[in-house]
């Protein structure tokens, strides 16, 4: 079936720029785009054990009259087909509720949290809910339309990391762009080599990484300013605790706050099936 | 995830997981107790607290400042949609499987305490029922428990909150299988019953084994309950007035271009302003509802009939502007006003008839109010025989409690609670038919093992693919965009079949029907049943952005239909 991606309309130069990369996202996966124009500042989201309410800044709603035929002009002239939900549900009347059964969504900075908290590159708790609780991954989309030619997956053996690899070849076998291996080491390559071929993935590995980049010593910065500048970034969530995050800060942001490519990030709810 | 989060895997509850759903149950069951008990503490430390200042001219300021406090607690801090909560543990429960947001736990409890307290005509019920159920939905979430799973501990919330709060065990557990579930099984009632004890321990630990409206003894005669079928009349009228009321008011603050918090706060003033003439419409008014049933409301015919409409009025006003509350408590007060001018009128027509004393009635009025609004018979009369402690007015009450709730059935279909989800399709019941196709979607009815062919593909070609495939219908595709373009039937090829001379020269394009009516994936399954019999169609394409994605037909449907019926009826 095709994919679907959930793209929450901004009205704005910003919403315009992320329009762009959500449209290139879909036109370079072939999948199909679907917007949401938001009419109120807020809307829930059902997924299959949460309830996670996005909380919009007020340039969501800025010329509702516009939204849709700007919305239309960027997607046509991207290339893509948008289509359109208008929510069928409210939980309360101000308060609709958007489905989920998407296969990506796109989440800008904004959507989590206040536009100040933009240049920081804050990921904020809302989308981290989504991505927690959601079955599709989330694209945070690049501040500026910036067409991605590499796909680079962070790999650190983990369940999501898993799952990120898997999608990494997914998307590499759509788009036939190159696919790059980020490792920040923790333990040594062989034991990575070993969870590998114990998850059943080395052959495929083989097939459609072009490289494997294993970093064992540095420091975090060190280590993405290796990662291309046109890569999209594909990894799993970091589920390290809120107390751990409050202690010693949240690594998911730490790599957002440094890189500014696109960044798809695999939650452990999403099953990757290669 | 650790294992203790998954206490489904646990040794105990592999053998039964009732025995799970006991277990959960009380611990919801105590939650929501404790948090009836902290809110009607908060309440009457507030009320307390803002009494000294209520004697003087300003005092219409408190419930407006009240109100916009709640208003802005709700918008602004916790960023909820306002209302009162029964109709959206309802809606939670008819269509996602109970999920409530984790900050309803506590949201509605400050709101409320802010309206209720600073005078505000609503009662703390609602709002607890709205924190319970939260609290049952956010521990099966935490334990991952399945959809009907949360529903039940959903329903022990609710169970647990009116059960602590009425210190009234029987009327928590109907109350929410009467209102909130909907469903009355083996599976749900036994975990609802421990939860609902749960609640009531707790009130009782708390704050002592109280009957909360306490009466002298009454001496009811046949006489008696033949007038009681008036009373139910008269309640019946009253229950359609408030809902009318509540309605109309929220539809003219509607219409009013001002934030939220200022219309609360003119709302709110408006009450302030008709409680410094008639202070009894302000707060819950359970003292005044006391002060009824025992028979000691020395106030005239007159004054009682008009204060009943004010209740109505204030109530409103309160809710309809935008404070937060419920409407069980401001039914007991009009109940019991409507009961007691009902009386007064009986005793003035016939003034020579020994009739009960006026508590009777005034406790008759509350069944009433409550049957007629909730269009919950059971739950008005269990309600009212366990915080009235007696059943000496068993009789009256079942009567007129029908009668009332039969009544309001007729003029108003659904209850106050009700409306909204039924007007827009949202109260959806177990084992019924929207409840059973809403739980379906079409992603998980997608039959995408069809094969698509080109619109230039030769007939040859296509019945070479026939040949191989089992399907009857065949998507036809844009060779160049892959964009859908119509359908081709076997049917559609009969004519050409047997007549090999055309086979190079038919192209698929040809032949086939590209006026064929498509779906879309988020489209509801009810609307698509529809379609298909109306238009006698068997199976129907999916299509997105002129893609096709797969076909949805009717014996796929209704197979999985039988399967989900199976699923929401197995006890």
């Amino acid at each position: 079936m095709i994919s679907r991606l959930l793209h929450i309309f901004q009205n704005t130069p910003m919403g315009r720029e992320t329009l762009l990369q959500a449209a290139y996202f879909t036109k370079k996966l072939r999948a199909s785009l679907t917007i949401y124009i938001p009419r109120h500042i807020k809307f829930l989201m059902y997924f299959d054990n949460d309830v996670v309410q996005v909380d919009l800044d007020h340039s969501y709603l800025v010329s509702p009259d516009t939204a849709h035929d700007h919305a239309i002009e960027i997607a046509r002239e991207a290339g893509v087909e948008p289509s359109f939900i208008k929510p069928k549900h409210f939980t309360a009347s101000a308060l609709p509720d958007i489905p989920t059964d998407f296969d990506f969504m796109v989440c800008p900075r904004s959507i989590s949290n206040l536009s100040s908290k933009l240049g920081l590159g804050y990921i904020g708790p809302k989308v981290q809910s989504i991505v927690n609780t959601a079955n599709f991954p989330v694209l945070i989309a690049s501040h500026v339309y910036k067409p991605w030619k590499n796909i680079v997956v962070f790999f650190g053996g983990s369940a999501n990391a898993f799952n990120a690899l898997k999608l990494g070849f997914l998307i590499q076998n759509i788009t036939n762009f190159p696919l790059k291996l980020f490792t920040y080491a923790e333990t040594s390559f062989e034991a990575y080599q070993k969870e590998i071929a114990d998850q059943g993935v080395e052959d495929e590995l083989g097939l459609r990484v072009e490289d494997w980049q294993f970093f064992e010593s540095g420091n975090l910065t060190d280590y993405l300013y290796n990662v291309p500048h046109d890569a999209l970034v594909i990894l799993g969530a970091f589920n390290h605790g809120l107390i751990r995050d409050i202690m010693f800060g949240n690594k998911l942001e730490k790599i957002q706050t440094s890189i500014t490519n696109n960044l798809l990030i695999v939650g452990s709810r999403y099953s990757a099936v290669v | 995830m650790k294992p203790w989060r998954y206490p489904a895997r646990w040794a105990l509850f592999k053998m039964d997981d009732r025995l799970l759903m006991m277990f959960i149950g009380a611990i919801v069951g105590t939650c929501s107790g404790f948090a009836a008990v902290v809110l009607n503490h908060s309440l009457l430390f507030l009320l307390e607290w803002l009494s000294q200042w209520r004697q003087h001219w300003w005092a219409f300021i408190l419930p407006a400042i009240g109100a916009a406090l709640s208003s802005l607690f709700l918008e602004k801090v916790v960023k909820e949609g306002a209302g009162h909560g029964v109709p959206e543990v309802i809606y939670s429960v008819s269509r996602y499987g109970g999920l409530i947001r984790l900050r309803s736990t506590f949201s509605r409890l400050v709101s409320s305490c802010l309206t209720i307290g600073s005078g505000g005509s609503a009662g703390p019920e609602a709002p607890v029922v709205m924190s319970g159920s939260a609290i049952g939905s956010n521990i099966a979430r935490f334990f991952s428990l399945n959809d009907r799973q949360r529903v039940t501990l959903v329903g022990c919330g609710a169970a647990g909150a009116i059960s602590s709060i009425f210190n009234a065990p029987i009327a928590g557990i109907v109350f929410t299988i009467e209102v909130i579930l909907g469903e009355w099984t083996a599976l749900n009632i036994i975990p609802i019953a421990i939860a609902a004890v749960a609640g009531t321990e707790i009130s009782r630990a708390l704050q002592g084994n109280q009957i909360v409206f306490s009466h002298k003894v009454f001496d009811i005669d046949m006489g008696d309950i033949l007038a009681s079928i008036g009373v139910a009349v008269f309640t019946a009228a009253a229950s359609i007035l408030l809902t009318h009321g509540l309605r109309s008011m929220h539809k003219i603050s509607g219409k009013v271009r001002a934030p939220l918090w200022i219309r609360a706060a003119i709302g709110g003033s408006m009450v302030g302003i008709i409680g410094l003439f008639l202070p009894v419409v302000l707060g819950e008014g359970y003292h005044s509802v006391h002060t009824m049933i025992e028979g000691n409301f020395s106030s005239g015919l007159a004054f009682v009939a008009i204060a009943c409409l004010t209740k109505i009025l204030a109530t409103s006003l309160t809710l309809g502007w935008g404070g937060s509350g419920g409407i069980f408590a401001p039914c007991l007060v009009i109940g019991s006003l409507v009961g007691l001018a009902y009386h007064r009128a009986l005793s003035m027509l016939w003034p020579s008839v020994d009739w009960v004393n006026e508590g009777c009635f005034a406790l008759l009025g509350m069944a009433g109010l409550i049957s007629g609004m909730l269009q919950a018979p059971l739950t008005g009369i269990f309600l009212i025989v366990e915080i009235t402690g007696g059943y000496a007015v068993i009789l009256p009450l079942i009567m007129v409690s029908a009668i009332s709730a039969t009544l309001c059935h007729y003029i108003e279909p659904s209850s106050f609670y009700l409306k909204e989800l039924v007007d827009r399709g949202h109260l959806l019941r177990p084992g019924t038919d929207a409840r059973v196709l809403s739980d379906l979607n079409i992603k998980e009815l997608l039959e995408t093992d069809c094969v698509c062919v080109s619109q230039n593909m030769s007939l040859r070609d296509f019945v070479k693919i026939v040949e191989t495939s089992r399907r009857n219908y065949y998507p036809v595709e844009n060779d160049e965009t892959g964009e859908f373009v119509g359908m081709l039937h076997l049917d559609d090829i009969r004519p050409y079949l047997f007549n090999r001379m055309l086979y190079d020269a038919v192209l698929v394009g040809q032949i086939m029907n590209p006026h064929v009516e498509t779906v879309l994936p988020d489209e509801d399954l009810s609307k698509i049943l529809r379609k298909m019999d109306s238009q006698r169609l068997f199976s129907m394409p999916v299509v997105v952005n002129n893609r096709f994605v797969g076909m949805i037909s009717k014996a796929t449907l209704l197979d999985k239909y039988r399967k989900e019926l199976m699923v929401q009826t197995s006890f």
